[in-house]
């Protein structure tokens, strides 16, 4: 099989690998450059455990090839904290709120609310189910997860921006 | 016996101190799970690794006549493709009721000469890329010749019907029974019909089914996501090497629900590893584990309940047929579960119960949350909730007559011997709903509705329970567990630490936790039948107890004070004394002590639960150690004209003994109602002969966030139950309850009671309409 | 695990006329992916070539001639976020609204969805409802198709093997137009089981129902456009609810619908009723909002 070389911007990285041009998105940065928080969930666009933010909204890398993201800016959850902190508020929240059970759906959950919240300073618990509808969960009931986007907006409100 | 110890055991509910169990620390895996930095079975790379396949057969029964695997192999890249003959011994024998009279039945590791379900494993592929792998899979040319199939459990049961396997259709048939049914039966003033269906249902895990497996130093390893490392003994017979070549680690799973209970990857990675002899991964498509995986029993329940006039139970008689497909699996034991739980948490003094386990062609049925027991809560709160109507009682007095107590004896014999407090969680659950909500449209009407239920936790008594661990004290402090325990995101693994930390004061950060390895950790049984905290709680908990008597024995003599007045906390072991001197020793000092002294900062323990006997013939005898009880509210929202049903508020209470983890308990609610909601309202795993309507993630609809409410929780702590300083199970007994609640909101709206899940819009519909025709008895069931 | 293909990139239109016409039926055009690249996962189709048509870029939704321009390339959730769309289309924000999920708006494109002609799918039913104008370019030039001339069949539309969508018109809403948009669906954020579009239009006394239209998805191979004479029972009338009923039982008389892994042909039916019925009665209510607001 033909590869190409493609250069993927990934959490403020540039990465050069060569790759068919049937490598999904997906299998690049989960296999290629071995990022484990992006995940196989179903390749039909459907579960959400592959979503990463790119140029910031959320899209199912299932449903992209490496090829069509060059010069895009991808962003991961390991992609999140600032270069000093452990980790981002969103993770904090998630943590406190017993928001993850088996944790295969949390990266893809937090990078949706991100963005969300990026958008909506103030959503309601509607707002955020509508936005999550497409990350499914099958361990929690989404009660926790719900309240720790909410948690997480109020305390950006709070004290200014964070990230 | 250190007093403390006595001191735990013995307090009365609510007045024990504990220091960290009780709390919520997010610990552990925790961290790693919202820094997506855990590993699953997936996340694993070695050089040279290939990417396995499973070729799957296409048909529900045929005979095989011809594999042509030869334009696969001639493929580049692909290294291996391998079948029947291929496998040095191709039988898996489940025998899963522990040898009480099911049939015995091999299921092949790759099908033969003749195939029994659509998704059967035909052949296996390893290839370099896994691009490669699955267009080899197209390339395998597998040629058959159909053979009668049968699909319908009933229909299986008919004399002429043809065999799924030689030795008969019915795997097991089970009988519990006590006082004479039909004469109590006939005395009754009223007899309650009811017959109830359930669906196949798929587990949905968010992770497919996954590992890595390679062989080095003449063993093979495989580092898979299941709930039982265990198989590794039944690898070694597939492989038809020695047990101990065989090593299995279990990954942190991304769910497992029971569905990676029995096997999955592990047999084809073991024979790919094995024959290439290099590492191979393998991970299955969705659409593959929704097609091949084993799915949830739909069930067929007749019910027959007599009652006296003022609604005290008289008598049950009850059929249950569940669909185990192909395979025997662990259907023999779901299967008991359904029989020894079908009368629910209600005294009745005479009772027969049958229960039976039917192959079909269809997919193969086995371990699934709420494993049989979940099923027959739909039979029996529906036909409390028909008598309640019956008679002109409320839902809520028919169950006060009726329900059981501590001491009352169950249809298998034996007596409860825990806290009973079902009614504390009814009122709980009950008052939770608030205000009723109004109807939001013309066309719409809101109901309410509850059900109780009571699910078994730990595994069925005659299997003689057993889990071992073991507990090293570093000479820094820190605190090691071993654990053969997999950890499901339930939070199997921390809550082992929060145990640990309890008696023996380590601070939970301190504390380290290994799991899952058949070679380096002691045996603890696999993660299922909600029996781990149960297990291996009490195993961390009476093991931590034996390494504390002996490291206070050094520490006493230290501070020369009796070893039962010392308190162990915050990485200390101090005197109780409060003279203000409060002398006390560091636990790395203390290891340190004890290691100049030759004393043992190890302990291996194994905690054996209660054993005893079923005898299957008299259907009387030991069935479950304990039970958790629980009930569910629920508000729904009915649009008559479109059937659409809207759940509007959802509460849901248990009695858990003690609390571990409180944020954990209420996970384990919150998630198991995510899944009762989906199994009342929508999914459905549809066959047709064999053959699934679909196999696509869009289609197997599990709730989204905008199909669930909110779950309010309520706990109960009796203080009383068999796990960890007295707390019961509550992985799998959250889900039973929620169809039998929904169902009986949906009625309360409607007018008819639902007797077939999942309910969805369009049965909703149906049963407005027979109404509308007057089909409909009084009490809401159809004619 | 989608099969070997080349993977060619078109940076204008005429440039994707092009690379189409050179790769003819063993070339796809890959838009926003959501529909496509499922199918190229579970192997339903194995194309030699994919032409990647993103890097043209969507021009920004715009008004000409009375006519909402979208580009092909406008994806589902510049329908929500455009302000234009807002005020002059409103039904396109309210239908994409139910489309899919996030990711899905977020790549999915309006001629995409065209193209792909699910039955069940909004931007279709949408399009079809507001009588829509298809563009095409092919190496023989541009022609231009209406809605329901372009929506053949169950995914099949009437683009020649060499043509492309470029572009949608749809006429801008009229004063005293109302809109609804409704669907039912087995689980939130799924494609409809069955759907509604309506349009209603009043008279400038807010009083008579002067003209409707309605389309209703999810029933046939295509989205179907309810005929003057089913509607005849609303139109010239005040939008009273046995008037708008018996559009509603009249629909559902006609249609065939067939039975699916989440509905039965007859509960289509039924839907078809009850959704027309409302869509009815929420377009019409708009309609009378909006002419009376306009009066003020
Ligand atoms: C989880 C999920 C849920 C979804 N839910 C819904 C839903 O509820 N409702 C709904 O309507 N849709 C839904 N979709 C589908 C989604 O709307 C798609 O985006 C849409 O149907 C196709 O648009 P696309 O841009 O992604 O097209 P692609 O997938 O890229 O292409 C689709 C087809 O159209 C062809 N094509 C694309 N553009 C052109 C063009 N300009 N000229 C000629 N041919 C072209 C392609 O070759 C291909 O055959 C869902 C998708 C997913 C993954
Ligand atoms: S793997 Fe991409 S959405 Fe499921
Ligand atoms: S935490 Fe397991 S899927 Fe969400």
């Amino acid at each position: 099989m033909t590869k190409t070389q493609v250069q993927l911007r990934v959490n403020g990285r540039t990465h050069e690998l060569w790759v068919g041009t049937n490598r999904l998105l997906l299998d690049a940065l989960h296999d290629d450059l071995g990022m484990a928080d992006v995940r196989y969930g179903c390749g039909e666009g459907v579960c959400g455990t592959c979503t990463i933010l790119l140029d910031g909204e959320p899209v199912s890398a299932c449903l992209l090839f490496a090829v069509q993201v060059e010069g895009r800016e991808i962003t991961t959850l390991t992609g999140l904290p600032a270069a000093d902190a452990e980790s981002h508020p969103i993770q904090d929240c998630f943590l406190q709120a017993g928001a993850a059970q088996c944790g295969f759906c949390t990266p893809g959950m937090m990078l949706t609310a991100l963005a969300l919240v990026e958008r909506t300073e103030r959503p309601t618990r509607e707002d955020i189910r509508y936005e999550l509808v497409g990350n499914l969960c099958r361990c929690t009931g989404y009660t926790k997860i719900v309240d720790a986007v909410e948690e997480y907006a109020c305390r950006r409100r709070g004290n200014g921006s964070h990230d | 016996m250190v007093a403390m110890t006595e001191a735990i055991e013995s307090a009365p509910a609510g007045t024990t101190e504990f220091t960290v169990v009780g709390n919520s620390p997010a610990h552990h895996d925790f961290q790693d799970k919202v820094q997506g930095t855990l590993r699953y079975g997936a996340d694993w790379k070695l050089p040279g690794m290939l990417y396995g396949k499973v070729v799957r057969s296409l048909q529900p029964c045929a005979r095989i006549t011809a594999i042509d695997t030869s334009a696969a192999r001639e493929l580049p890249g692909v290294v291996a493709v391998l079948t029947a003959s291929d496998v040095p011994f191709n039988k898996v024998v489940d025998n899963a009721s522990g040898g009480l009279g099911e049939l015995t039945v091999a299921q092949p590791v790759l099908a033969e000469d003749r195939v029994r379900y659509t998704g059967e494993p035909v052949a296996l592929i390893a290839a370099t890329e896994p691009e490669i792998a699955a267009a080899a899979v197209d390339l395998v040319d597998v040629s058959y010749a159909d053979l009668p199939g049968i699909f319908d459990p009933e229909e299986a049961l008919e004399p002429e019907a043809p065999l799924v396997h030689e030795a008969g259709n019915v795997l097991v048939n089970w009988r519990i029974g006590r006082g004479d049914a039909a004469a109590a039966m006939a005395a009754a003033d009223v007899v309650i019909t009811g017959e109830y269906r359930s669906q196949h249902v798929e587990h949905a895990y968010l992770e497919p089914e996954s590992g890595v497996g390679w062989s080095d130093n003449g063993v093979l390893t495989l580092r898979v996501s299941t709930q039982v490392i265990e198989h590794a003994s039944q690898i070694a017979r597939i492989l038809d090497v020695s047990e101990n070549k065989v090593r299995i680690i279990a990954s942190y799973m991304g769910g497992g629900f029971g569905g990676k209970e029995d096997m999955t990857v592990e047999p084809y990675l073991a024979l790919l590893a094995w024959h290439t002899q290099r590492p191979v991964r393998m991970v299955w498509d969705r659409q593959e584990s929704i097609l091949a995986s084993t799915k949830r029993h739909p069930f067929v329940m007749r019910y027959r309940t007599g009652a006296k006039a003022d609604g005290t139970l008289l008598a049950q008689e009850i059929d249950i047929i569940g669909d185990a497909g192909a395979y025997p699996c662990l259907s023999a034991r779901v299967l008991f579960a359904g029989a020894a739980l079908a009368a629910g948490p209600y005294r009745v003094p005479n009772i027969t119960t049958r229960s039976r386990a039917v192959f079909t062609n269809n997919v193969p049925a086995s371990a699934f949350r709420g494993f049989g027991a979940m099923q027959v809560v739909f039979g029996y709160e529906s036909q409390m909730d028909k008598l309640a109507e019956r008679l002109g009682l409320t839902p809520t007095e028919i169950r006060d007559r009726n329900q059981v107590s501590k001491g009352d004896t169950i249809p298998t014999g034996e007596s409860l011997h825990t806290a009973v407090e079902l009614t504390a969680t009814r009122d709980l659950a009950l008052a939770r709903l608030g205000p009723r909500s109004t109807a939001t449209g013309p066309g719409c009407r809101v109901g309410r509705g509850f059900a109780s239920g009571m699910q078994p936790y730990g595994r069925t008594i005659w299997f003689r329970d057993h889990a071992s661990v073991w507990l090293t004290l570093q000479t820094d402090g820190s605190l090691l567990i071993r654990s053969g325990v997999t950890d499901l995101g339930a939070g199997q693994a921390a809550s082992l630490c929060q145990i640990a930390s309890e008696v023996l004061g380590a601070p939970l950060e301190e504390i380290s936790v290994y799991i899952g390895d058949t070679a380096l950790n002691p045996p603890a049984g696999g993660t299922f039948a909600t029996r781990q905290l149960y297990m291996s709680g009490n195993a961390v908990l009476s093991g931590a107890r034996e390494l504390r008597d002996s490291l206070a024995a050094v520490a006493a003599e230290e501070l020369g004070v009796p070893p039962d007045t010392l308190v162990w906390r915050d990485g200390m072991v101090r005197t109780a004394d409060s003279s203000g001197q409060n002398r006390g020793i560091r636990l790395a000092e203390l290891a340190q002590m004890c290691q100049r002294r030759g004393v043992s900062t190890s302990n291996l323990h194994t905690w054996r639960a209660r054993g005893g006997e079923f005898d299957p013939e008299a259907g009387q005898g030991d069935s479950f150690p304990d039970y958790t009880y629980g009930t569910h509210a629920a508000e729904v929202e009915v649009d008559t004209e479109t059937g659409v049903v809207r759940v509007l508020k959802y509460a849901a209470s248990h009695d858990v003994g003690q609390q571990i983890n409180p944020v954990r308990v209420q996970g384990q609610i919150q998630g198991g109602v995510m899944q009762g909601l989906g199994y009342a309202l929508m999914e459905d795993h549809a066959l047709i002969d064999g053959q699934p309507v679909s196999t696509l993630f869009a289609n197997y609809l599990i709730p989204t966030t905008m199909d669930m409410p909110d779950i309010e929780v309520d706990v109960v702590e009796s203080g009383e139950g068999c796990g960890p300083l007295n707390a019961r199970g509550i992985g799998e007994p959250p889900v039973g309850p929620c169809a039998a609640a929904i169902a009986s909101a949906i009625k309360d709206a409607i007018g008819v009671r639902p007797n077939r899940l999942p309910i969805t819009p369009e049965r909703v519909l149906e049963l407005i309409d027979e109404q509308a025709a007057g089909r409909v008895a009084k009490d809401g069931d159809h004619e | 695990m989608t099969g070997a293909f080349e993977y060619q990139l078109a940076d204008s239109w005429e440039e994707a006329v092009e690379l189409h016409r050179i790769w003819g039926e063993d070339g796809k055009i890959l838009a926003g992916g959501q529909s496509l690249v499922p199918m190229l996962n579970l192997r339903l189709v194995q194309p030699a070539g994919l032409i990647d048509i993103n890097p043209i870029g969507a021009v920004e939704p715009r008004v000409a001639d009375d006519r909402l321009v979208l580009s092909a390339l406008t994806r589902h959730q510049d329908l929500l976020r455009s302000p234009l769309v807002r005020e002059h289309c409103p039904i396109l924000a309210e239908g994409a609204a139910q489309i899919g999920n996030v990711r899905v708006r977020a790549r999915g494109t309006v001629g995409g969805s065209m193209c792909h002609a699910d039955p069940s799918g909004e931007i279709p039913c949408m399009v079809l409802a507001l009588d829509g104008q298809l563009i095409a370019h092919s190496p023989r030039g541009q022609r231009v198709i209406d809605a329901e001339r372009f929506l053949r069949s169950y995914l099949t539309t009437d683009l020649a093997e060499d043509e492309l969508l470029t572009e949608i018109r749809l006429p801008i809403r009229k004063h005293g137009q109302g809109w609804a948009f409704l669907e039912t669906v087995r689980r939130y954020s799924d494609f409809a089981t069955v759907e509604v579009a309506a349009t209603a239009t009043l008279s400038s006394d807010a009083h008579t129902v002067t003209a409707l239209r309605v389309v209703v998805g999810g029933v046939a191979d295509r989205p179907l456009i309810l005929s003057d004479e089913l509607l005849s029972a609303a139109v010239g009338g005040t939008g009273r609810d046995d008037e708008l009923r018996a559009v509603g039982a009249a629909a559902a008389a006609t249609v065939s619908p067939e039975s699916d892994v989440h509905a039965s042909a007859d509960y289509r039916r039924r839907l078809t009723e009850v959704l027309t019925y409302r869509a009815l009665g929420k377009a019409i209510e708009r309609g009378r909002a909006e002419s009376k607001g306009a009066g003020v």
